[in-house]
């Protein structure tokens, strides 16, 4: 936020409102990943459901923020840090609630997954999963500081994600080589991963509209990028 | 007319200080005026945004105890020079108040007054062609055709600025300068201003003065936020209001003012 | 707390009652004053507008006046009218003895023969006959017929003797008293006998006076109030005079009459009592009025305006000529006519340069010696006659007449020129 208060305080509270707004958005998202991963980890259905149901809160913030957002700027015409600031709130919160469904969906899939997973799996998805936690709060907290060199980290370390991504699917795939009866877990395992790898894109883009929040432009090159999936048909 | 891509400068203000008696109204402004754009100058009141606007027609000599220092060049030549000719100065800069103010005379003499003191219209005519033109640039023609005998004083708030503008361009000025234009008038006729503004900018360049943050930025190109009698920045209206470089500028477009 | 709210507001509704009250009074006040002062003015004035005439047979007699049968018009106009008016007057009474004739000849004023020769020249076939002719009654009859006059005073102590009241009541009685309107009220000069006297001299002069001064206050005036209002600069110099000419509009103006009896009559040697020299006097107390309402109504022009002309390119002198200048015109002819009306009223300055001489010829032009209306108030009012007094009130009348005019001309001035700027 800018130094000095607005002259119209119920402006100014307003603001505070949608950025209280995105970072309570935030921490359910963050709390959404958490709870499907340690699903999944620990075989726990309660986590998974409790995840399931959570959804529908995220996805109520995302409306409540659009709407606060349509306010702000047909009543407030918002300026300069005012506009970056409402524009990006938009955004960021489409991408969290994306952030959510995909929770939502691994918490599904994870109802389906069979009770003994390989730890090898399991180890590669939390070595992807806890990177994507990570970069979920850090930039979350990037957000809250207003600090665009965490978000320039964030962004730059998508390239990770994307490398462990593909060794745990190299796993799951090596997985799946290995019996015919793995063809239903390895499947719903390939989406769970592709899935964490997904949460960690709409991270990245959350990255990229903090950059441009605090300093006005945009975070110029392609996207880094790990080496090319070597699955394909990937949706 | 671009040169290069890159607008030409039409005025130049260098180091331009300007004093009511004692005090110090402006402190060493340095602005460019491109060519052929719309240049808007916001700030709080009293930031001598409309003192600025003032010396570029040397309006400023009617007050005693202005005095204006510094050069502002238009057309390589030095408005503040004593060699300059003031009359002349404002054939070629025409400006609107922020008050609409008509003569109380008919829409017809309130149009051909400036072409007939400069001598343009060699007949009756001409100076009819003048006052034609002259209407149906500032968008007020088909209003008023049938009444041009009629007093310019009896059109409604939004055809009196439009008749001012319309006076200020029957000579065919460079510049065009403008004073709080809108500020009398109703959002549909402030829409027509700005829409006139929108088309008189390619035969004229205008700068305007304006205390509508929305105004400076629907119809201008460049911007200059004045604050305490200096110019704080300058730049592209994008610019100033997506991402400003100076807080000042932003506390002020963001109503983070005081 | 409530209670003091209450009080305090109770409070404040009466003391704005108060002030209603006394705001209110003071406008009586006001207009009781004028109405009783127009009454006086008016009851006792009005009778001035009408004059008595006696109805006397006249025997235009060829043979009394040395006339022959056809006689000429020369002839008619050198004839010896005094005998046979006489006669008429003594024919009133055909037993009158010779104080009481010399009483008969006193009715009636002393202009009465050329009332007599007047109608034998408008109607030549007169001659040798006996008409009707229409005689001005002295001033005293034409006070009694008009009631002003007490008749129960003891006969030594007024001037009109019981016989003549005697003879007047019989002609009454006989229908041969008239009353009819006193045009020559308004078309003879000033007179010592009242019923003769008329304020057609002080009526030009005045005319005169105003038109010199008009002629040398207005030009002087504006150019001084549009140099000083657009062009001085604004510095200790122009602030002095600026303060002077409001001193000099509140100078007494007999100090002007002062000036002008020194300087205008003692070094130029201009003509004494005349309308030129009444004019440049009142022309000098005039000047910082119309100064000070042209520099108001060209200062009341808004900024705007001159504004709008300049950024066109008008030099400063197209500006004020073309705009300030006609834009303020409406006010500065209101002021200026105002301040001619005052002038009008001025009777100070004009005693003083000469102007209260008796003068009974019409004045045919600034040059010669005239009276003004005012002064001409004074001088009757100073006069012991009977008949003066309403021609005192009535000379008021056609005074005030003159000013409400000329008021009602610089109203309608500034309502049909003003230009409403927005």
């Amino acid at each position: 936020m800018s130094e000095a208060p607005h002259t119209v305080k119920s402006y100014e509270e307003e603001l505070k409102n949608l950025n209280s707004n995105i970072i309570k958005m935030g921490g359910f998202c963050e709390e959404a990943l958490g709870k499907a991963i340690q699903a999944i980890t620990t075989r726990n259905s309660d986590h998974a459901e409790s995840v399931i149901k959570d959804d529908e809160k995220i996805d109520k913030f995302e409306t409540l923020i659009e709407q606060q957002v349509v306010n702000l700027i047909a009543l407030r015409q918002p300026m300069a840090i005012d506009l970056r600031e409402t524009v990006t709130a938009l955004k960021i919160s489409s991408d969290l609630e994306r952030i959510g469904d995909l929770a939502k969906n691994i918490s599904k899939r994870t109802l389906l997954l069979n009770e003994n997973l390989p730890k090898n799996l399991v180890d590669a998805l939390v070595r992807v999963s806890s990177n994507v936690q990570k970069q979920l709060k850090s930039i979350l907290d990037a957000y809250l500081d207003r600090s665009s060199s965490m978000a320039m980290n964030v962004w730059e370390s998508d390239e990770k994600i994307d490398d462990l991504t593909n060794l745990c699917m190299q796993e799951v795939i090596k997985y799946l080589k290995e019996n015919e009866k793995n063809l239903d877990d390895g499947t719903h395992l390939l989406f769970v991963t592709k899935n964490i790898e997904r949460i960690g894109d709409h991270t990245t883009n959350v990255a990229e509209q903090v950059y441009y929040l605090v300093t006005g432009e945009y975070l110029e090159g392609d996207r880094p990028k790990g080496t090319e999936p070597i699955v394909t048909g990937e949706k | 007319m671009r040169k290069n891509g890159v607008n030409m400068i039409k005025i130049s203000a260098k180091n331009v200080d300007v004093f009511y008696g004692k005090k110090q109204a402006l402190f060493n402004i340095n602005l460019d005026i491109e060519e052929n754009q719309v240049t808007a100058l916001i700030g709080p009141s009293g930031c001598g945004k409309s003192t600025f606007l003032r010396c570029l027609n040397r309006m400023n000599d009617v007050i005693d105890i202005c005095k204006v220092q510094g050069e502002i060049v238009i057309n390589d030549f030095n408005i503040n020079d004593k060699g300059c000719d003031v009359v002349r100065l404002r054939e070629k800069i025409g400006m609107v108040f922020q008050k609409p103010n008509p003569f109380p005379k008919t829409l017809y003499e309130n149009i051909s007054y400036g072409p007939t003191i400069h001598g343009m219209a060699q007949s009756k005519q001409e100076m009819d062609e003048i006052v034609e033109t002259s209407l149906k640039k500032a968008a007020l023609w088909e209003e008023v055709k049938d009444r041009l005998h009629e007093p310019g004083t009896g059109l409604s708030g939004g055809q009196q600025q439009r008749l001012c503008i319309a006076r200020a361009i029957s000579v065919q000025p460079e510049v065009i300068l403008m004073d709080e234009p809108c500020s009398a008038l109703d959002p549909i006729a402030t829409a027509q201003i700005e829409e006139l503004i929108d088309e008189l900018k390619k035969e004229h360049t205008i700068i305007i003065v304006t205390h509508s943050m929305a105004q400076a930025a629907r119809v201008s190109q460049r911007t200059g936020f004045f604050h305490l009698g200096e110019l704080i920045e300058h730049g592209s209206t994008d610019k100033i209001f997506k991402n400003p470089d100076n807080t000042k500028t932003q506390d002020y477009i963001t109503g983070r003012f005081g | 707390m409530n209670k003091n709210k209450e009080k305090l507001l109770a409070k404040r509704y009466s003391s704005e009652k108060r002030f209603q009250f006394l705001g209110k009074s003071a406008i009586f006040m006001a207009l009781l004053f004028l109405a009783i002062f127009i009454f006086k003015i008016f009851s006792t004035g009005y009778t001035a507008f009408q004059k008595t005439w006696l109805i006397v047979p006249v025997n235009f007699d060829a043979e009394t006046m040395y006339l022959d049968a056809n006689p000429s018009k020369e002839d008619l106009e050198e004839a010896d009218y005094f005998e046979i008016s006489l006669q008429s007057m003594f024919n009133l009474d055909k037993n009158a003895n010779e104080k009481q004739q010399n009483e008969l000849k006193k009715m009636v004023s002393y202009f009465f023969e050329r009332e007599i020769k007047q109608e034998l020249i408008n109607d030549p076939s007169l001659l040798g006959k006996t008409k009707d002719v229409y005689i001005t009654a002295s001033d005293d009859l034409d006070q009694v017929f008009k009631g002003n006059y007490p008749r129960d005073l003891p006969e030594n102590q007024r001037r009109v003797t019981d016989y003549q009241l005697k003879i007047f009541d019989q002609l009454v009685e006989q229908g041969k008293v008239e009353s009819k309107f006193n045009l020559s009220f308004f078309t003879y000069p000033d007179s010592r006998e009242a019923e003769l006297a008329g304020i057609a001299s002080s009526f030009m002069g005045s005319i005169f006076s105003i038109l010199v001064c008009l002629a040398i206050a207005f030009p002087v005036a504006v150019l001084a109030a549009i140099y000083l209002e657009e062009f001085a600069p604004k510095n200790r110099f122009t602030d002095f005079i600026e303060v002077n000419i409001n001193n000099l509009a509140a100078v007494p103006s007999i100090v002007f009459g002062l000036l002008g009896l020194g300087i205008l009559l003692a070094v130029f040697q201009l003509p004494r009592s005349t309308p030129l020299v009444g004019g440049i006097t009142l022309s000098l107390m005039t000047l910082p009025t119309i100064i000070i309402a042209c520099r108001a109504s060209l200062k009341a022009v808004p900024p705007s305006i001159r504004e709008a002309a300049l950024a066109m390119g008008a030099s400063r002198m197209q500006t004020t000529m073309h705009h300030t200048v006609p834009l303020s015109m409406p006010g500065t002819l209101s002021g200026t006519i105002i301040g001619l009306a005052q002038a009008l009223g001025e009777t100070a300055p004009l005693i003083l340069i000469g102007m209260v001489a008796f003068v009974n010829t019409i004045p045919g032009s600034p040059m010669d010696p005239a009276a003004s209306l005012p002064v001409q108030i004074y001088i009757w009012a100073e006069s012991a006659e009977r008949g003066f007094v309403e021609k005192v009130s009535a000379c008021i009348m056609v005074l005030l007449g003159f000013l409400i005019v000329m008021n009602l001309f610089a109203q309608i001035i500034r309502h049909k020129f003003e230009k409403k700027w927005s």
